[in-house]
């Protein structure tokens, strides 16, 4: 029998060069870093099982799954809403990975795994809300899109699932974007060239 | 233009796609051939409000009906159509 080796690898690794780019002669106004190796199950409750969905979520993360456009955290899980009924399961060293997720809501939902289906780049900095301004059509002042707002919109004509995660120590903004892997590529471009401007810090992390 | 959808609030055009008049009925198993016909190709040429089911397949992923006046390309109401999310919507 042959032997496979499956490594997983980030759908972003050609396109993401660690360091700096874009502007140079300004300290950079946008730090893009992608997020690797995390657990993302997409759970959809089964036709007239929403309520039963519910119940079992807050079994299971001990927090109710948002049932508007948020994202809510918990030391260990993220859920981030993408639609009615439906939502993410954001987690990382496999507490909430898919076998054992699929049993809690056997009874309620479909489950779907996108760990690999799916890339997480978290964008902050002064100029982060600059950089999405000419991207996308939502409006992501703090007034109305504050810490925990999520949206499910496109993007450069691309879904994504976009959620405003708490702000970095030096009191910056943080935006999280879940994109189609094999969209990935194309929006990190579009995104670089946005930002370029401004100057911009890229990097990736094992951190969710 | 803009529409204001049920779950995600106001977005633009582009995130929904209109699949047309949400007005006919599919006929039962046994229907004559007369009105399967009318259902797949007959369509009233609207001036005015038509009831239209939409899709916003750039956001949430939901099925919407949608009243839109096809001379001013107001849109008079949006709920969400049959299945998914209607109990959300109904509360």
């Amino acid at each position: 029998m042959a032997e496979f080796s499956w490594l997983p690898r980030s759908p972003l690794e050609h396109a993401l060069v660690v360091g700096a780019c874009g502007a140079r002669e300004v300290a950079p106004g946008i730090s893009l870093t992608e997020i690797r190796n995390f657990d993302l199950i997409q759970i959809m409750a089964r036709r007239g099982k929403g309520a039963e969905l519910a119940n079992a979520a807050k079994a299971r993360f001990g927090m109710a799954a948002p049932e508007v456009p948020k994202a809510v955290s918990a030391s260990d899980v993220t859920l981030i809403w993408s639609g009615p009924d439906q939502f993410l399961v954001l987690s990382k060293g496999g507490k909430h990975a898919m076998d054992i997720l699929s049993q809690a809501f056997s009874q309620s939902a479909s489950l779907s795994d996108q760990s690999h289906a799916r890339a997480l780049i978290s964008i902050s900095g002064t100029k982060a809300r600059a950089m999405l301004a000419k991207l996308s059509s939502l409006d992501l002042h703090p007034a109305s899109f504050p810490i925990g707002a999520a949206a499910a919109t496109s993007i450069d004509h691309t879904s994504v699932n976009l959620w405003r995660g708490n702000d970095r120590p030096d009191g910056q903004a943080v935006f999280n974007l879940l994109v189609f892997a094999t969209f990935a590529e194309s929006l990190w471009h579009t995104m670089l060239d946005a930002a370029a401007e401004y100057g911009v810090d890229i990097g990736h992390s094992a951190e969710v | 233009m803009r529409i204001v959808c049920p779950f995600c609030g106001e977005r633009e055009l582009g995130e929904f796609t209109c699949l047309g008049d949400a007005k006919p009925v599919r006929p039962a198993a046994g229907a004559s051939e007369d009105e399967v016909f009318d259902y797949v190709y007959l369509r009233d040429n609207i001036a005015g409000e038509m009831s239209e089911h939409w899709y916003h397949g750039g956001g949430c992923r939901a099925w919407l009906k949608i009243t839109r006046n096809t001379l001013t390309h107001e849109i008079c109401s949006v709920e969400p159509a049959a299945g998914a999310g209607a109990r959300q919507a109904a509360r």
